[in-house]
This record gives structure tokens, C-alpha cells and sequence, in this order.
């Protein structure tokens, strides 16, 4: 079932075109990267989602079309993003970002953030300590956590794994999976490394200069000749 | 001794003044990151307000409470309208806007309420001869102990609306990054419109006090204050709340000591200027103030 559907999804920065009329899908309980190179659309793509930017064309989200709709309303709606370069609140303490993070919601939080500092001790280790000192990882897990404090049904991750040591980023891309696995979280992620998209993706698509060039499930992707040329260096 | 306690009980309670508008000025300076040059001609105004209701035979408290409404009114209409469209456009242009709602206003009152000798303002707290304590040998009197237990009290309240409930942890995450708070459902709009509308009623209640204290009323009554709140929030920091109240009190105590101690021709018509040179000192030592965070952000 489409959780998510976007047709002719375009998207500008005052006279500049960035989003050429995109089309992707996610159903419910996929796993879905986006790979392209710098520039390609890819940041912009999350944000035309999520409402952050003005845009045009058609998004429709669990039978609701978004596209007029704000970001406030459309976490409503189920839809967390956690932005390239993290987004954490730096002078907010690890647990208010997840206060923060439940900001829609109106029942108890509490076990909420117990659950995250499980899955993510050094975050409840450090729960008190402002996120602005936070590592790099840190902060890449804090604002994860954070945006599944509103309990989303679709997790928007931009490049979750920029700038962070392979372990961390194995261990965040392990929690992203057993998520998606486990309790059937739909997630459009966003990611540089073809080898570490693929080896998570049911499904991928790839951006160039606002268009989408190829589409598919992981293994007819990995297969590409083109895609493998471009992105998996062979 | 008792001299120097009698300065220290009145510098508190015109502190405690200073410190309620300068918080004012450091809610909207954290919300939005401008300086709302308007803060005291805002207070100035809604008190005119509240001495009009008063003068239309409604109690002086409840005239103050709906004078604070006035000005939680006038602050966030003013940030919902005017200073939001042009915050968009050019950062620089809020200055301008102040400075024009700032001479507005003050046009506004001299042209409505124009007796040249001013108003007669009635004190929220017993204000006669006798109304006061003595302590060691200096007096205290009543009304300059309700101020400064009002303006605590409105202190504390604030201290706990921002740390303790949900509206407060909004106001500080679109204060730290309004990007992120919009993605988390913050209507940041309400959040700045209402900041600015908190930082008025403040002003309302400290010139509903100094009034007060004063006795009269006229279009003047907050620029002296305007100015000791403006050095106490740029002392304190200028996104600091706690630094806001420490200094805000400190320049209190510290302008009746220079008026009472430092020799004649100091007296009172300069300790204004020793409150300005103190702004310019402190932004050339320390640019953040006292209290002033220094933003500690790794990537
Ligand atoms: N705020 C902005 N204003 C103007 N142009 C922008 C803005 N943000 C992005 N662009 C331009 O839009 C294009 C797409 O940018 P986008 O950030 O979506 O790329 P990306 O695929 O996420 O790249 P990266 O991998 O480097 O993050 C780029 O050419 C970029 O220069
Ligand atoms: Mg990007």
C-alpha cells in the first residue's frame, strides 16, 4: 500500500529550478534511499516533503495531498524529518530535544524517552549536557531520536551518515533497519554511499540535477551498469 | 550605615523594575534577535492605560491586570503585523520599526492624554507618611517592598513558565533553531508573537509601578528606565534572563549610590550617563555581557 506518493513533485529557490518534476513512492513498511551525487536534488527532495519549502506538483500522504500543506501541519500528519547537518536544538539539554521532539503529541512522553535512551545509551548517559557538545554521532543519534519522539509514520533521514566514524554509522544504520523491520517504520533516506544504500534499501532511486535517471529494487539497482560506474566505483 | 542600607532598599525596588523590563527586552532579544527600542514607550503607554481604566472607576489592581492584557495585546499584534513582514525583508529594518513605533506611541499619548503637567498615578501599595518599616536605622517603606516583591514574584513566574512547561521549551527551540522547530510542529509564529506580547505585559506592570512610585504620569515616565533596563540586559547579556535580574538589581542599588554618595555635580541629572558609559565598558570588555552564553557548537 503507498504511503507516500509524489507525482511531478518541482521545487525552486527563487528563479533557480531544482526539482524538475519528481516521482517517488514509498509504501507502507519500506525502506526507500534516494543516492545522487552533490547537488542532484536530494536535500531538496526531503525538504518539498516535508514542507519546509514551497513547491508544486502532487504529494500525497496516506490518502491526504500535502503539498499545500505547511510543516507544522504535515508532522501532524505523521511525517518526522530529521535534515541534512542534524537540526538538533544546541542549547537545549539531550532530553528537552526530545521533549521538543513530542511537541505535537499530547499523551505521556515519558516511556518515549526511556525507550531511546535504551536504544541509545550515550544519549541517556548524557541526557542533562546541552546537545550543542554532543560529538558528531551523538548528535546524529540525538536527532533521530528526537524525530521519532512524535511517534511518525514516515521517517525523512538525510544523510544520516555524513561526516561520522563507519562505525557509527553502522550502528545508527542497524538501528534505522531493525525500526523499518521490526515495527514497520516507512523510511525515505537519503545517502551518499551506494554500498551502504543498497545493502539496506528495498527500494532506491537515483537523482540527478532534480530528475530521477533510475529506479528500482536494491539488487536490479546493484546490477545497473551505469549506477554501478558511477556510484560503486566498478 | 543606615545610609547605605536606605540606598540599597530603594536601589532593589527601582532594580527590581529595571530587571522586568530588561527581561522584556531579553525574551524578544532570545525569540527573535532584535532589540525592541519600543519596550519603554510600549510600557509607557499601557500605563496610560491602566490609569485611564483606573480614572473610569475600576480598581487600581484589576486596572493594572488589564493593562498587562493591553500590552500582551500590543506586543504580539505588533510582532504578528508589522515587525514580522519586515523581519523577512531586512533584519535592519526591524531597528527602523521600533524606533517608529517607539515615536508613535509617544506622539499617540501626548496627543490623547495632554494635560502638560501629567496624570496623577495611585500606587498599588500604602503610600502614605507612615507606611513604612525600620530597618537598622533605614526605612522601608511599603510601596518599594510590594514592588519588589511584585516584580519577584513576576520574575519567578517567568523563571518557571520558560524552564518547567511545554509553551516555555517551545519558546526556547524556536529560539535556537526556528528551522528545526518548525519540522518538530512548533508554530513558531504563535511562539514569537506571544514572546513579544510577554515582553509588553512586563513593561505594562513595571510602568504601572514606577508610576507608582513616581506619583505622575506623563509620555516620560519610562525613558530613564528605559535606559537602566537596556544597560542592565546588555550587562547581564543579552540572552540571558538570570543576568537580565542580577544586573537589572545591581544597577538599581548602584544608581542611589552614586547619587547619594558621589560628589553634587554628579548628582542626579548624570547617574543617567554613568549608566550608559557602564554599556559601553562592558560591550568593549566582554561583547556576550556578564552572563552572556557563548555558543559551544561542534560539527
Ligand atoms: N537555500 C538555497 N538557496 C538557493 N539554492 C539552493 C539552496 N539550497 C540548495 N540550493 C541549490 O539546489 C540544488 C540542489 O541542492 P540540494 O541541497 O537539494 O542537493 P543535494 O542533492 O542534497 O546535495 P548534497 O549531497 O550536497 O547534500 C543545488 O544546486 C544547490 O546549490
Ligand atoms: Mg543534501
Amino acid at each position: 500500500m503507498s504511503l507516500l506518493q509524489t507525482t511531478g513533485l518541482r521545487a525552486s529557490y527563487g528563479q533557480v529550478d531544482v526539482l524538475l518534476g519528481i516521482d517517488i513512492e514509498v509504501n507502507q513498511g519500506e525502506m526507500v534511499v534516494i543516492l545522487g551525487a552533490n547537488g542532484a536534488g536530494k536535500t531538496t527532495t526531503m525538504r518539498a516533503v516535508s514542507g519546509t519549502i514551497p513547491r508544486s506538483g502532487s504529494i500525497v500522504f496516506d490518502g491526504h495531498e500535502i503539498v499545500t500543506q505547511n510543516a507544522e501541519s504535515i508532522v501532524r500528519l505523521g511525517i518526522a524529518h530529521v535534515p541534512q547537518g542534524r537540526g538538533t536544538f544546541s542549547d537545549l539539554t539531550v532530553e528537552e530535544n526530545l521533549r521538543i521532539g513530542a511537541y505535537i503529541r499530547k499523551d505521556s512522553v515519558e516511556s518515549d524517552i526511556e525507550r531511546w535512551f535504551e536504544t541509545f545509551p550515550r544519549l541517556g548517559e548524557r541526557k542533562s549536557q546541552k546537545a550543542g557538545s554532543l560529538s558528531g554521532g551523538e548528535q546524529q543519534m540525538l536527532a533521530i531520536a528526537r524525530a521519532l519522539m512524535s511517534r511518525p509514520r514516515l521517517l525523512l533521514c538525510d544523510e544520516p551518515s555524513l561526516g561520522l566514524a563507519p562505525l557509527v554509522t553502522q550502528e545508527l544504520f542497524g538501528v534505522l533497519k531493525s525500526l523499518n523491520q521490526q515495527e514497520g517504520l516507512s523510511v525515505l533516506l537519503v545517502e551518499q554511499n551506494a554500498n551502504l544504500a543498497l545493502k539496506i534499501a528495498n527500494k532506491v532511486y537515483l537523482l540527478e540535477t532534480g530528475q530521477v535517471v533510475a529506479s528500482g529494487d536494491a539488487e536490479s539497482i546493484a546490477g545497473d551498469e551505469r549506477i554501478r560506474r558511477a556510484y560503486l566505483g566498478g | 550605615m543606615e545610609r547605605l542600607l536606605q540606598y540599597v532598599f530603594d536601589g532593589l525596588s527601582f532594580g527590581a523594575i529595571y530587571a522586568l523590563l530588561a527581561l522584556g527586552l531579553v525574551v524578544v532579544f532570545r525569540g527573535t534577535g532584535h532589540l525592541n527600542f519600543a519596550q519603554g514607550e510600549m510600557a509607557m503607554f499601557c500605563t496610560f492605560i491602566v490609569w485611564q481604566i483606573n480614572d473610569w472607576g475600576v480598581p487600581l489592581i484589576l486596572a493594572v491586570a488589564i493593562g498587562m492584557l493591553f500590552g500582551f495585546a500590543l506586543g504580539a499584534g505588533a510582532e504578528a503585523t508589522v515587525i514580522r513582514s519586515v523581519a523577512k525583508k531586512s533584519p535592519g529594518g526591524v531597528f527602523v520599526v521600533s524606533i517608529a513605533l517607539f515615536l508613535g506611541l509617544n506622539s499617540l499619548a501626548t496627543m490623547i492624554w495632554d494635560r502638560a503637567e501629567g496624570y496623577t498615578m495611585k500606587s498599588l501599595f500604602p503610600n502614605k507618611d507612615v507606611d513604612f518599616v525600620r530597618i537598622l536605622g533605614a526605612e522601608w517603606r511599603y510601596k518599594y517592598i510590594g514592588v519588589l516583591i511584585v516584580a519577584l514574584a513576576l520574575m519567578g513566574l517567568l523563571f518557571l513558565l520558560f524552564s518547567k512547561t511545554k509553551f516555555g521549551l517551545a519558546m526556547r527551540s524556536v529560539a535556537s533553531n526556528p528551522e528545526s522547530a518548525r519540522l518538530v510542529g512548533v508554530p513558531s509564529g504563535l511562539v514569537l508573537a506571544s514572546s513579544w506580547g510577554i515582553a509588553a505585559a512586563m513593561g505594562a506592570l513595571s510602568g504601572a509601578l514606577v508610576g507608582g512610585i513616581n506619583g505622575q504620569l506623563t509620555p516620560s515616565l519610562m525613558f530613564a528606565v528605559f535606559i537602566y533596563a537596556s544597560a542592565a540586559a546588555t550587562l547581564g547579556g543579552l540572552d540571558s534572563p538570570g543576568g537580565a535580574v542580577i544586573a537589572g538589581l545591581s544597577i538599581g542599588i548602584g544608581e542611589q549610590l552614586v547619587a547619594g554618595y558621589a560628589p553634587g555635580w554628579i548628582g542626579q541629572d548624570l547617574k543617567l550617563s554613568v549608566a550608559l558609559i557602564l554599556i559601553f565598558v562592558v560591550l568593549l570588555v566582554k561583547p556576550s555581557g556578564l552572563f552572556g552564553s557563548l555558543k559551544v557548537e561542534r560539527v
